[in-house]
Parts: C-alpha cells; structure tokens; sequence
C-alpha cells in the first residue's frame, strides 16, 4: 500500500493526466500509460506461485527474464514464458466507481477520466500477458459489467466501456462489490476505483461503518486478491480555494449545501482529508486489501509503475 | 453626552457599511459543485462556533471603527457636577497652593488630609481649560517652591503635584500666599487666582495673609477637612535629666502631654521607649484642654556610656506625629580625674587645683576627682585613671614621665598648666614625647593688677586671646564671637619653643600676640593638653571668666574621648542645624532617620568651616559622621540631633472665619453645582485604535485557520 502523490513530470517520457488527455484515443492512452510505467522494467501483474507447470506462452514485455523457458527459445528460435496453473486461472475485474461525484474536475481530468486511464492501462497490460481482464462499472448498482475473456478484441471492448463512461447516479460500492462477489467464482484480483465519498456515515467519530469494509472482506475471504484505488481530486484534499463559495453537493439527490470563506475552512479540510484517507487505509489494511490514495494529478503511468513494484515487492518478500 | 460638532453625526450611518458589506458578499459567493461534501460539512462543524464568533467579532470591530470615526470628529464630551470652584473654568493664571504642613497628614476616613487635598488639586488641574497658566507652591515653612514660574505645561504641574509629599514642617501661609502673588504678578491673564487647598488650621496664619493690600490676587480656600471636628492629644515636649538616685546611667524622662478636645482624655496610656523598646509604660488623665505630665526613671544600660534614643509615646489618634516624641542622649564614660598639685597653697582659692577641679566637678557631675601632691603620685596611681592633671608641677619624676608615656599612649588624657614652679629645662628633656611643643621661658604681658615692678608703674595692658576658631570641636559650643573667654586678661604666660609641623599637634588658643596658648598633642592613642598659663589666678583671670568652664569640661571630655553628658541638640522641623567641620574632616555625612544619607563637602563649608542642613523635613534622629582624608569615617555624636514637631501643628484650632483671605465661596449652600467638560474624543479614539488593532488580528487569525 501506498500513498499516491504529485508525480507528474517527475520521469521524463511520463505524461501527466492532462497531456494524456489530449491523446486521441483511450486505446493510445493505455499504451502510454503501459510504456511509460515498463520503462526500464519487466513485470507480470500475475507473478506465478504455483509450482505445476501447464503450458508456454510466448514472452510478453512485463514477464519476468528469469521466466523465459530458454531451452523452448533454443527450440522454437522464439521467446517463450512457463505458465503455471494459478496464473491461468487468474481473472482480473477492474471496478470502476461512476457516480456524479467521479465526475468532479476543476482544472484537471475528473476522477472518472483517470479511473479510465488506469483502468485502460491495467486492461491492455492484462490482456498483453494474454490474461483475461473485465469491467465492473457502478454506480448506487452495478451500472455495466463486462466479464472478462481472454478472446480477441475483449481489450478493445473494455476500452469502448471505459470510453462511454459518464459520471452519473449516487454511490454504492458496497452494492456493487457484493453483485461482483456473486459474479466471480474464480480466484481473481479485483481492482476497485473509487473516491470512496459518501461510503461511510457522516456522524461524529467518524468511524468507518456501512456495507463496504464488510464486502472487501468478504472478496478476501474468498481468496481474491484485491486492491482499491483511492481516487481524489487535488481540491479534495487541499481546498485551495480563495473566496467566499456556496458549496452544493454533486450527487442526485444531494441536498447538502454550504455557504463558507474557503480560506477559513482549508486547514481543518486539509486535517478532515488526511483522517479520512487514514481511516480508510486501516479498514483496508484490517481486510488485507492493498490501499492505493491517488490523486488525480499524479502520472497515471508512476501510479501504475509504483503499484506493479509493490505488488513485485509483495511476492519476494 | 454633548457633541461640538453634532452635524457630523450623519456619518453614524456609515456603521451600517460593515452589514451591508457582509451580506453583498453573501449574495456574491460562487456556486460550486463539490463532492467532498461530507469532509467539508465535518470540517465546518468543527470551526464553526470559532469562525462564527470570530465573524460576529469582526463585524462588531469593523461597525465600533466606522462608528467611532464619526463621533470622534463630533468632539463628544460630558457635562460633570464638581464641588471645586467654578472660577476654575475661567482662562486664567493660577497658583495651587498645596499645604503639605504636618496637620495635613492626619487621617481623615481612608486617606489623610494631604492625599484628598492632592487628589482635589489633581482634579482642578484637570478641570482648568487649556489656556490657563499655572504654577504650583507649597505652603510649609521652608519649602522649596514646585514650580515657580507660570506655566501653560499642564502635564509639568501634575507631575510636580504627583511627586509633592506631606512634611513635617509647619505651615507659613504668609510665605506662600506673598510668593503666589509674587508669580501672579507678571501674569498677562486679567484673572489672577490662587487656589490654596488646606485644612484651615489657625496655626501658620499668625503672619497674616501675606498679601498685598492693594491688587492682590482673588484667593480661593478649598477646606479639605470639610471643617470636622479633630480631638487631638499630644506630646508637647520630653526633657531628658541625669538621675543618679536610680543608678549608673539613671535618667529620668520628663514628658509635657496636652489635650486638644472638648472631652479630655481619661487612662491616656503613656510609654517610654528606649531605642525603639518600650521600657516603661503609664497612664495620664488629661482634662478637656489641659496639659499634664509624665515622669519616667529609668536606668540606661551600660557603664562604658553610649548615645540612646529616648522617645515618649502616647496612644495614637489620627495625627500620629505628636503622638510621640524624641530626645537623644549620650552617656558620658564614667570619667577619674587625677589632679597633681604642683603648688598646694594653706589659703585654698590661692591653691593651684582650686578653679579647675571646680569646674570639672560642675561641668562634670559624674567625674571623680582626686587630688594629690606630686610626692603622692607614683606610676600606680595612674591606675583606673581616665584624665592626669599636672598643674605647675615643677618637676615630673623620670619613673612619672616613663608612666605617662605609657597612660597616654594607652588612650588616657593629660592636661599640662604652666607656673612659676615649672622648670622647663627638665621638663623639655623628660616629657618631650609628651609636650605639644617644648616649655620656653616665660614672659610677662603686664604687671598684675595692684602689683608694681619695683619703682616703674607697669602699665601695659594685659594679654588676651586672639578671636577663636570655633570650627574646632572644642571650642564649637562656645559663642561666635567667644564671649567669655576673649574677655579674660593674661598677664604671665610661657612662651613655647618651635616645633615642626605635625598633623598630630594643633593650636586651639592662641594670644593677641600670636603666642600658643592652648596646644593640643595626639600621642598613640590619647592626649595631650599644654596651657601655657596658670590654672588659678596668678598669672590670669581667666578661672574667673565664664569661659574657663565650658573649656576645662570640653578639654577633660576630648582628652578623655567623651563628648557630650546631655541631650543632643534637638530641632523643630523644618529648622536649619549648622555642622562644623573639625580640623581635617573632608567629608560630613548626615544619616537620616529614613535611612538617607545628605553629604557635604569641605568645600562647600562657609569660612567659619560650618555647613548648613536644613532638609529637616523627617521626625527621628539624625546622625553625623565625618569622613577623614584618608577615608575612615568617625561617628560625630556631637553633631547628631533630633527633630521634634513644631507643637503649634497639634493645636486644631481652626482660622477665625473674619481673617480668611477668600473672597470666593468655594460652593454656595443650595446653589446649583457648577459643571466642568470632559472630552471624550480622546478616549473614543483609543477605542477605535483598539478595535482596529482587534480587527487586524482576527484577519491575521483567519488566514491562518
């Protein structure tokens, strides 16, 4: 788990959200995404454990060197990879919240836009490997689900799904976690994307409550692997905010409004911010769920790289 | 409230600005869709109660400083009643006149009568308006004026006021009202007045008015004791006597006690304390007005003599000062004189040691005396001496000689007259450690009244004493001009060989002709007198001139090393004592009883070598030392002394209404108060700085939260 900070333009050849933005294409957009994070590194999103062998597949950028099967290479003059039997059976769901609140952007990209970067970047590096990812996409219920395959063309249809996504509707996740659960009946690792807003009671103590930690358990217990994406937009973390403004909430049926100096809020935002962020990595950490805080005007490309190390990181140690 | 300006109060409405801004800008805020809502509604649940207080503040601080701007360009002020003169309101010249004399530091209620006539003169002060010259005088005897010259500086006057405090002096209105008009009167303003806040006691005003009688300034009389009645008791005088009845060192104390009140004063309880411990303790029944008496005996401490101080108290009433008074007495060391008669006559006047044991029996009560001949004295004899007297011995013994080095060196005083008997050869060569100078021949001034030299009439006038030097402590109690001593005729004298100079060796009398009369030696560490004369009649008449007491007391006291037997010299207050310095004193120091000590220089000493100290302004005793040229410092109990009350401040009587120099009535009976303006732009513009000194911090503080 980590915290994902401002990191864009920290590596050359990295494009920060809004220059990926300007990329025609989300299908671009993931390899950029993809290439920039492989710069200089090799590394499967499914590290194998297994030890019983099942078929070659030909080497794909990402695979670890040490996997080449070199005496197939002497054979066949072609680079090929031993699979074992768990990563075959890997699944990858990449679930992406799309409530009205994913659509908040002042000056970058929203939180919907970068889910979709990531999202599209983590898709093509799966289906790279020739693994099978799909799309949960939700909002108050699961709004589309694309199961994930392994046949031609699954890449591109996730890229369409991730394309026509618009923020809309209020937030569910539970709802939706629990709809996935009922759906996976494989060992799967399960991406979850979300600002995580409004998933815990607004009340004093601010303990988290409600369906969400439970239903991240539950996936665990069943024996995904998951990880959740904590998306926040910069303004919702800082509040740099000047003036006097009459805050409304996003979601149908918010009727929460707040008339208020900014300035004289942004300190103790800047304190509710971190506790919130804090209180969610404990719940996720409880449900051993690896907790990834991003904001949105981070390169998609140094978040992805940090959580394929870490996930790297995971397996030798 | 009263306003100067009242048309500028439109500019009230500009206190509505700090609303009508606050809720444009509520109208203005920009409408925003934010989806962190919950962490905004958190956050401002947890500032909330701050930010709104902090909201209404700033609204409050900002209306107070648009308000303020306004009311203070109105020049706001307040109409108050005062029970002080209305004639202060007038533009004017005037001189307060603050009587600080002793009777103005009873109580009166919780504060004395000097602090509310201060406190009313600080009032007046600040009630005068703005073109009023004023200057500030005090009416005790003696008192430096505060501030005399006329001043518009208000702020001068009142710090002059602040640092004003009672004395114990007596009052002097004459002085005081003749120096205020003085001042007034090179005033340009055409109302002239003094302001003179007293207690209107009728002692001080036996001078008058002092007042001009023609264009004297109006005086206005402010009665700070309101005219209450004051029953005062005091002690009046306390006398300090020896009483050998009650022992060595016996004194009693005799203490004059008076009644000031129409009731009198039954079981008045009366105590002597010595050095600041009550000692004995007694109880007077004075009639309503009368006087009465205490007597205490009492027996001082100590055989070796030593200064005390003796105080008479009674119990108190609001004027503490005359309820105590004090005397200082020193106790002479028990004093043997031992008295070689170096010529014993049958016819006892005609005796050698006639005259001078006389006076030292009378101007020494307590002195043994013993007299023997010179075959009598052996080197034991000196035993328990404290003073040796050779009178016209012709000739000291080797062994005496040799003792007398000794006694002297040891701290014991020799007195040495001169006569026919004297052979001055033998004394030369065995007394020339002791000698101030040595022995010449002797020489005759005139024949002796009635005695002729042989067939010539001797006619000649006799020798007299040159004018003496009073500035030595011997001869500091006799009169300026020496009365009593100059008068007396020297018909035979000897005449006394040079001597080098000696720091150690001074001349104390001298001749008309310039001849040594009186020498004085300090030997180790006593001395050593020479009279170059006869002690009885033969070759003088001084035994029989006033003067030969006092000066053989004061010689046996010096050579002895006492200095005094009676009460020092005690002073009413305010009244000048004058210090002498001795031979090489370059320093005197006066201690004074509040612990202050007044210095003064040699320079500074007039011819005659006397100082003058007149800053008796502390009831207590006084104490001088003497700083030498090489630094040490040495008491000079002589010079001490005490400062008592002027009893005249104990009387309560009150001024006769027909002698008052006010022409003004301060306040009418039944006349309207005059009211006096307070501005209060000065206090609203402190206000306003203030909340803007608020506003910019509670800015400060939301840019930080």
């Amino acid at each position: 788990m980590s915290e994902g900070g401002k990191a864009s333009g920290e590596r050359p050849g990295l494009l920060d959200p809004m220059e990926l933005a300007r990329l025609a294409s989300l299908d671009l957009r993931a390899r950029t995404i993809v290439e920039g994070a492989f710069s200089g590194m090799h590394r499967n999103l499914h590290p194998g454990t297994s030890v019983e062998f099942t078929e070659h597949r030909e080497y794909a950028p990402g695979d670890e060197i040490r996997r080449i099967d070199w005496k197939a290479v002497g054979r066949a003059d072609r680079y090929y990879v031993k699979r074992f039997e768990d990563e075959t059976e890997m699944h990858t769901f990449l679930v992406l919240d799309a409530s009205a609140s994913m659509g908040y952007r002042r000056k970058g990209v929203s939180k919907l836009d970068y889910a979709g970067y990531l999202a599209s970047a983590l898709a093509y590096l799966v289906g790279q490997q020739g693994d099978a990812a799909g799309v949960l996409l939700f909002d108050e219920k699961a709004r589309s689900f694309l199961p994930p395959s392994t046949r031609p063309g699954q890449i591109r249809e996730v890229f369409r799904l991730l394309e026509a996504a618009q923020p809309a509707g209020r937030t569910d996740a539970a709802l939706a976690l629990g709809h996935l659960g009922e759906l996976v009946d494989k060992r799967s690792l399960i991406i979850v994307m979300t600002d995580l807003l409004d998933s815990e009671p607004d009340e004093p103590g601010n303990e988290v409550h409600g369906a969400l930690p439970g239903r991240l358990r539950q996936l665990r217990a069943r024996g995904h692997d998951v990880a959740l994406f904590h998306l926040l937009d910069p303004d919702e973390v800082e509040l740099p905010f000047d003036d006097l403004i009459f805050f409304e909430g996003m979601e149908p049926g918010d009727t929460r409004t707040l008339l208020a100096q900014a300035p004289d809020l942004a300190q103790a935002f800047k304190r509710e911010s971190q506790a919130f962020r804090d209180r969610w990595r404990t719940v996720c950490l409880e449900a051993s769920v690896e907790y990834r805080f991003t904001r949105t005007d981070a390169a998609p490309a140094e978040v992805l790289r940090a959580f394929l190390a870490d996930r790297q990181r995971a397996v030798r140690l | 409230m009263h306003f100067l300006a009242p048309s500028l109060l439109f500019g009230l409405l500009a206190a509505f600005l700090p609303w009508l801004v606050h809720l444009i800008g509520k109208r203005r805020a920009q409408p925003m869709r934010f989806a962190a809502m919950q962490l905004l509604l958190r956050s401002e649940r947890r500032i909330s109660a701050r930010r709104r207080l902090r909201e209404i503040l700033l609204l409050v601080a900002r209306t107070g400083v648009a308000a303020a701007l306004p009311l203070i360009f109105a020049r706001p002020f307040a109409e108050r009643t005062t029970d002080l003169p209305v004639a202060s309101l007038d533009a004017q010249s005037a001189v307060i006149v603050l009587d600080d004399s002793a009777s103005m530091s009873r109580t009166a209620g919780l504060s004395t009568l000097f602090e509310r006539a201060r406190d009313r003169a600080r009032v007046l002060l600040r009630q005068f308006p703005s073109d009023v010259d004023l200057a500030l005088l005090v009416a005790s005897s003696g008192s430096s004026p505060r501030i005399s010259e006329l001043s518009p500086e208000r702020a001068r006057v009142l710090e002059a006021l602040e640092s004003t405090f009672c004395s114990a002096r007596p009052a002097d209105y004459a002085s005081a009202l003749r120096g205020a008009s003085l001042i007034l009167a090179g005033s340009t303003h055409a109302k002239r007045r003094i302001y003179l806040f007293t207690d209107l006691q009728a002692a001080g005003w036996e001078a008058g008015t002092g007042l001009p009688a023609e264009g004297a300034p109006e005086v206005i009389i402010d009665d700070v004791s309101r005219a209450a009645p004051w029953e005062n008791r005091a002690v009046l005088e306390v006398s300090v006597v020896p009483a050998p009845e009650v022992g060595t060192g016996g004194i009693a104390v005799d203490a004059e006690l008076a009644d000031f009140s129409a009731a009198g004063a039954r079981a008045l309880g009366a105590a002597l304390k010595v050095d600041g411990i009550s000692v004995a303790k007694g109880f007077v029944d004075l009639a309503p007005g009368g006087r009465g008496h205490k007597r205490f005996l009492h027996r001082l401490g100590g055989e070796g003599g030593g200064a005390h101080d003796v105080e008479v108290e009674i119990d108190g009433d609001a004027f503490r000062l005359d309820d105590r008074r004090l005397a200082h007495v020193e106790l002479a060391r028990t004093m043997s004189v031992l008295i070689v008669n170096g010529d014993p006559r049958t016819t006892r006047n005609e005796d050698e040691p006639f005259f001078f044991a006389a006076a030292l029996r009378n101007g020494l009560p307590g002195a043994a005396v013993t007299t023997k001949l010179p075959d009598d004295v052996s080197p034991e004899s000196l035993n328990g001496t404290t003073l040796v007297a050779l009178l016209n011995l012709a000739q000291p013994s080797q062994a005496l000689a040799a003792a007398l080095a000794r006694f002297v060196s040891a701290g014991g005083g020799l007195f040495i007259s001169v006569g026919d008997r004297v052979d001055a050869t033998i004394w030369n060569e065995r007394m020339a450690k002791l000698l101030p100078q040595p022995l010449g021949l002797p020489r005759t001034a005139s024949a002796l009244p009635g005695q002729h030299a042989g067939e010539i009439v001797d006619d000649r006038p006799a020798e007299r004493l040159a004018p003496i030097d009073r500035s030595h402590p011997l001869l500091a109690s006799f009169p300026e001009h020496g009365e009593g001593l100059v008068s007396a005729r020297f018909f035979k004298y000897m005449l006394l060989d040079p001597a080098p100079e000696s720091p150690n060796r001074s001349v104390i009398l001298r001749y008309e002709s310039g001849a040594p009369a009186l020498v004085e030696k300090q030997v180790g560490k006593g001395r050593v007198m020479l009279l170059s004369t006869t002690v009885d009649r033969e070759w003088t008449d001084l035994p029989i001139h006033t003067g030969f007491l006092p000066l053989v007391r004061e010689a046996a006291r010096r050579l002895v090393g006492v200095t005094s037997d009676e009460e020092t010299a005690s002073l009413r207050a305010g009244e000048a004592r004058s210090l002498v310095f001795s031979g090489d004193d370059q320093r005197l120091e006066v201690s004074r009883p509040d612990g202050s000590v007044w210095v003064a220089r040699r320079d500074q000493a007039s011819a005659a070598g006397s100082v003058l100290y007149s800053e008796t302004d502390r009831l207590g005793t006084y104490h001088v030392r003497a700083v030498g040229p090489d630094g040490t410092v040495a008491a000079r109990p002589e010079l001490d002394f005490v400062v008592n009350l002027d009893t005249r401040e104990s009387n309560p009587a009150r001024l006769d209404p027909a002698q008052r120099p006010d022409r003004i009535a301060v306040a009418s009976p039944g006349a309207k108060p005059p009211k006096h303006r307070v501005e209060l732009w000065h206090s609203l513009a402190a206000v306003m700085i203030g909340l803007l000194l608020c506003e910019s911090v509670l800015t400060l503080r939301r840019r930080r939260v």
